[in-house]
């Protein structure tokens, strides 16, 4: 794994069960039938919860096919309803539990902010980033965060500039930076391109 | 931080139980203390004889009473000197140096429950925590354990704070904290702090690793004494300094004795301020800490010196 050049930029391990956990529940946002099938070989004790969000219709076939019994399950068709079910099963969890985080990254900081607000440390979350590589962007000029940025270059969803999008990452806003990249010589936009596939 | 002092004079004190003393400090300028938060301590410089003994003592009072800093001192049956002249020779009027305020055993202020827990003299930090939590609003209990209802010094205080939120453990009576039942089932979000004997701290952070609780989650509180032991020689590489630690100093005190500069903070064995690189030893490094790691023990290069020492013929310091 690289390291980034920027210390803010979350570095994903490959998830493994927190076995010191008494309930484990599993956020999941995309279809890594290799990390299923890894992850389900050997299940920690205790409870599971799977929220599953298969956006799109995908079916994430890999997540429920070899689940061991009795892992209790929610599908949720967006990611809004799956952080719904995640919020519901926090609020009636207790301590002991673990909470892993699969998915894009707008996705598993949105969830990791939602479980912040529960009081949960981050040495009781495990985050892994899975599927689009797009972005949630922060404009640091009207606040706004444009999501599913696939471009180093994107006008903002708020205000309409032109943000450079940077690798400092906001784990409080879930996202990157994002700031005006014709600032000193406006109008002097290059073209975007795509890099975060 | 280890050297930023006070002036401050012995105002009233208070006999609260058998060994308990209470003491008001403040200072001689007539300026205000600094704000400290719930959970902190001051060490105290206390003139014994030809030396100066300095030991740490949580500040039990209200944060928001600027004129006056509150303390409680038990005497330690095997004290080395500092609390006996806390106990025996303290009069009021008497004008000590002490620290600026030092926390080790901070609040989360995250945490959506707390639970807090004290041994004995250990309600002292636990009783700022409490007035800290009380004044933000914020959902706490308090589990105040102690020996016989004498020895209850701080109850008054504390139900005034938290009415009907506080549990009291008579050990005379039999009664003691259960940590696996106290710490099961408590909403995600929820902290748990103790200050007690090393036994009763050791059991509580069992129960709650047992029950799945994260070190995040789990916050401790304990100042060690430096035992005495053994004398052993002492040879400082950087100033040359040769000398001997006798039985009854900590090797801390013995190098502060050559008028060598070392850093401390707690001087307790819990903050790791005081850290110092062995280069050799001859002999058996008795770590008495709460703050090395079981592999930094193992490597035998460090000690930290306010509480471990050394049994056997010369310790080589990086100092």
């Amino acid at each position: 794994m690289s390291t980034p050049a920027i210390k803010s930029q979350p570095v994903y391990t490959a998830l493994e069960w927190d076995r010191a956990g008494t309930h484990h529940v599993l956020f999941v946002a995309a279809d890594e039938a290799a990390l299923a099938r890894r992850l389900w070989a050997q299940p920690p004790a205790g409870p599971i919860t799977l929220i599953l969000q298969h956006a799109g219709g995908e079916p994430l076939a890999g997540w429920l096919a070899e689940r061991p019994p009795g892992v209790h399950t929610i599908a949720a068709a967006t990611l809004e309803l799956a952080l719904k079910a995640l919020g519901d099963t926090l609020r009636a969890a207790q301590m002991g539990t673990r909470l892993y985080l699969v998915g894009p990254e707008d996705a598993i900081w949105q969830a990791a902010r939602l479980a912040d607000g529960f009081g949960m440390s981050r040495d009781e979350m495990r985050l892994m980033q899975a599927g689009t590589r797009a972005r949630p962007v922060f404009c640091v000029h009207c606040r706004t965060v444009t999501r599913g940025v696939h471009t180093h270059i994107v006008p903002c969803s708020g205000c309409g500039r032109a943000l450079f999008v940077r690798d400092h990452f906001s784990r409080r806003l879930g996202a990157y930076m994002g700031f005006q990249i014709d600032a000193e010589a406006p109008g002097d936009i290059p073209a975007a391109e795509v890099i975060y596939p | 931080m280890s050297h930023a002092s006070l002036n401050v004079e012995i105002g009233r004190i208070r006999d609260l139980a058998p060994g308990i003393r209470e003491f008001s400090l403040r200072r001689n300028d007539g300026a205000d203390f600094p704000v400290f938060s719930g959970g902190s301590h001051t060490v105290l410089s206390l003139p014994l004889g030809d030396r100066l003994h300095r030991n740490p003592y949580s500040l039990l009072g209200d944060p928001s009473v600027r004129d006056t800093w509150r303390i409680a001192v038990r005497l330690q049956e095997t004290s080395r000197g500092g609390s006996r002249w806390l106990h025996e020779a303290a009069r009021e009027g008497m004008r000590l140096d002490i620290s600026a305020p030092v926390n080790l055993f901070a609040l989360n202020r995250t945490g959506r429950r707390h639970i807090l827990v004290a041994g004995g003299i250990g309600i002292t930090p636990i009783l700022s925590q409490a007035r800290e939590l009380a004044r933000l609003g914020a959902d706490f209990e308090v589990h105040y354990a102690y020996r016989a209802p004498e020895f209850g010094v701080f109850a008054d205080e504390l139900e005034a704070l938290a009415p009907g939120r506080i549990h009291h453990y008579v050990q005379s009576r039999r009664e003691q904290i259960e940590f696996g039942s106290l710490l099961a089932g408590r909403p995600l979000g929820s902290h748990f702090y103790i200050c007690g004997p090393a036994g009763m701290v050791a059991a509580s952070l069992n129960a709650g690793k047992s029950l799945g609780w994260p070190d995040s989650h789990l916050h401790s509180e304990q100042f060690l004494a430096p035992s005495g032991g053994e004398p052993f020689d002492v040879k400082l590489a950087l100033s040359g300094h040769t000398f001997s630690v006798p039985s009854d100093l900590s090797l801390l005190e013995a190098i502060e004795q050559q008028g060598v500069d070392a850093p401390y903070l707690c001087r307790g064995g819990a903050c790791g301020q005081c850290e110092l690189e062995v280069l050799g030893a001859e002999g058996e490094l008795i770590h008495h800490d709460l703050y090395l790691s079981a592999d930094e023990r193992a490597s035998g290069t460090k000690i930290m010196p306010c509480v471990s020492r050394l049994k056997g013929g010369c310790l080589t310091l990086n100092l």
